[in-house]
């Protein structure tokens, strides 16, 4: 034997050999299974609708008046539900009966009574109830004081029962016929909207998880991958891997691609089921691609470092609530602190919903791609360098 | 004059402040078995790292077939076949699929597993998980994986370490066979029988230095005494004498010693490899 054998005929037998393993590992093959089902069940059990209205029953408003007047309140972004009865309101508030609204006013439907809820009509969630006297409108028009009811679920903070309180004053003033004192000719003058404006695209909890549930395999792949690197440096495994033409640089790049190529499949998978590969799939790709490249890296940190399945498991824990942390924080709107726009999982996370939930395309995206670039190839980088002086001192 | 396959020159290594191998030379011929006797921590295995490319030496020269071994030239390492006292297989692979996933690493795509199996015992087992495995069963294929490259050079540390004794005769007639058709066998062990059984010359290590590297028969002569122990039940009870064979008398003594009606045994007054390598290091084997 004297040609040396091609550096990729090597580098694929490993690779192989790793995925063979990684499939036979009934642990982690089961897990793998249930995170990628689970992940997708939830996917498409979470609403996709958003309801930042708060509904709000009133009662004891009947004149025409009175329901232009009402526009007031639906301005501050309230859902108003008129009731018939004070009576009702309150039951509905409380919990004791249900309110269904359909064109004219709420139909309250005590649990359990007959008959079921009307045809065509969607169910009310009351939480705030206003009872205007009947004589609201003519004691009022004579400046006389008059007593307004205003009920309120016990889950509603105490900040908005006094909003609510002082949005009854106000309309009171309003259909006294007095004008406010403050004049607001133009909202846009007024609301300075201070980072990125995405009032109108509000994010649905399905949209929010998307990118917690594409990590998700990620973070799984990077413990998978640990656990083999561990393993195969706790049975010196790797040590008779090195006595053939194999070198430390062919195994450490098989464990990157295998690391790559099985996180890759799973992404795909979940990416294709919850419907967020398109229409940008080569973009999303290429996110994922560097994500995963990443992942690979910590794998090869926390695999280097374990002495045992859980020193190993420990290790990849801390790794992966660092990383799991701009996920997270995804879900809540509004930028993201200094220091979680410092980690390197932010510009993944950061790039999968800008491209998935905001349609962006590649020149929006290419800050994010340049610093996973850089995250990625510096992680793995350093994965590298530790799994070699470990490898180096068996 | 035949070229020598590993070729040794003064090398050092320590690991930290404690050295583990101080000015070893030594070579071994292409279809020479050199014994490496040694006990626990004596440098026996820092040697054959040194020598297969996973340890640096400090100091000194080693050459595999020509190619200085910190080189890590590919195409030494993959005339080569390194035989591992621990026990590092694949468990999760069965043994058939570990032998063609490493003959995959030497560029080998159609491996006769199932030849190499049964070499070593195991073409029954050939596709059952090394999980399932027993120790010495694990031993076996650690030896057929060293062979599929159909190496030059063979490194075997401790290769019968806890295998019982049939299994233990089954590995050493592999090695004796690899060595007939050519191989250089470097074979570390603290077994005396087995060092004397397969060795052509037999080295003495301990405390990383080395000691004497010579055949088993030179040892034993030049540490031996040249002497015959005859034990003869007479009248009397049983009678032992020593017969010296330097003396002129020897032949004749002898000669009567077997004639005579109550001889019950003769013993030579050779000396062991242990006793020569205690009277050598003042250190035990199996220390």
């Amino acid at each position: 034997m004297s040609r040396p054998v091609p550096r990729f005929t090597i580098i694929g037998s490993i690779v192989r050999k790793d995925m063979a393993e990684y499939g036979r590992d009934k642990l982690w093959a089961f897990l793998t299974a249930m995170v990628l089902i689970a992940v997708i069940a939830l996917f498409w059990i979470l609403p996709n609708d958003v309801n930042e209205s708060i509904g709000v029953g009133v009662s004891g408003l009947d004149a025409p008046a009175a329901l232009a007047a009402l526009e007031t309140i639906e301005e501050e972004g309230l859902r108003v539900v008129p009731f018939r009865s004070a009576q009702d309101l309150e039951a509905v508030v409380a919990g004791d009966a249900e309110a269904w609204q359909t064109e004219g006013q709420a139909v309250v439907i005590a649990p359990g009574s007959d008959p079921a809820a009307p045809d065509g009509a969607d169910k009310a969630n009351v939480a705030i109830g206003i009872a205007f006297p009947d004589d609201f409108f003519a004691s009022t028009a004579a400046g006389q004081r008059t007593e307004v009811t205003v009920f309120v679920d016990a889950a509603v903070p105490d900040e908005t029962q006094k909003a609510i309180t002082s949005l009854v004053r106000e309309f009171a003033f309003v259909v006294a016929g007095d004008e406010l004192p403050v004049d607001t000719p133009d909202p846009d003058e007024v609301f300075v909207v201070l980072g990125e404006d995405r009032v109108g695209s509000q994010v649905t909890a399905r949209e929010g998880f998307r990118p917690v549930f594409v990590f998700l395999i990620l973070v799984m792949e990077m413990f998978v991958m640990a656990s083999l690197i561990a393993k195969e440096i706790q049975e010196r495994t790797v040590t008779a891997v090195l006595v053939t033409p194999a070198t430390i640089g062919d195994v450490l790049a098989a464990k990157g691609i295998a690391g790559a190529l099985s996180g890759m499949v799973q992404a795909v998978i979940v990416l294709v089921a919850i419907d967020s590969l398109f229409p940008q799939p080569v973009l999303v790709l290429t996110l994922m691609l560097l994500g995963s490249v990443m992942v690979s890296g910590t794998a090869m940190l926390a695999g280097s470092t374990g002495k045992d399945f859980m020193s190993t498991l420990f290790h990849g824990m801390v790794y992966m609530i660092l990383l799991m942390i701009p996920a997270f924080a995804a879900l809540f709107p509004g930028a993201a602190s200094a220091w979680i726009r410092a980690l390197p999982s932010y510009p993944l996370v950061r790039g999968l919903v800008n491209v998935s939930t905001y349609g962006d395309g590649w020149a929006e995206t290419l800050p994010e791609l340049a610093a996973l670039f850089a995250w990625s190839v510096g992680l793995f980088a350093v994965g590298w360098v530790v799994l070699k002086r470990k490898v180096q001192t068996l | 004059m035949t070229e020598a396959a590993i070729r040794v020159e003064d090398i050092s290594f320590s690991y930290g402040d404690v050295p583990a191998v101080e000015g070893v030379s030594f070579e071994v011929a292409p279809g020479e078995i050199l014994g490496f006797l040694g006990p626990n921590g004596a440098g026996k295995s820092t040697t054959i790292k040194i020598l297969t490319g996973q340890l640096t030496p400090k100091s000194g020269n080693a050459q595999v077939l020509g190619v200085d071994v910190t080189t890590d030239d590919p195409v030494m390492q993959a005339q080569i076949g390194v035989c591992f006292e621990e026990k590092n297989l694949y468990d999760s692979m069965s043994g058939s699929e570990n032998l063609r996933f490493f003959a995959s690493l030497f560029g080998i795509k159609n491996l006769d597993s199932d030849d190499l199996l049964r070499k070593v015992g195991l073409v029954d087992r050939a596709n059952d998980r090394v999980s399932k495995y027993s120790k010495g069963m694990r031993q076996r294929l650690m030896m057929a994986r060293t062979l599929v490259n159909t190496p030059k050079v063979l490194f075997l540390d401790e290769p019968t370490d806890g295998l019982d004794p049939v299994s233990s005769q089954a590995i050493r007639k592999l090695i004796k066979h690899e060595a007939d058709r050519g191989a250089a066998v470097l074979l570390t062990t603290h077994d005396m029988y087995e060092a004397d059984e397969l060795s052509d010359r037999v080295a003495f290590i301990n405390e990383g230095k080395l000691y004497a590297v010579d055949t088993p028969d030179n040892l034993k002569l030049e540490h031996g005494k040249r002497s015959v122990k005859v034990r003869v039940r007479e009248a009397d009870g049983v009678k032992e004498r020593t017969v010296s064979l330097e003396d002129a008398t020897a032949g004749e003594e002898l000669k009567a010693a077997v004639g005579a009606a109550g001889l019950m045994t003769i013993h030579t007054e050779e000396a062991s490899l242990e006793s020569i390598f205690i009277e050598m290091t003042g250190r035990g084997l199996e220390g």
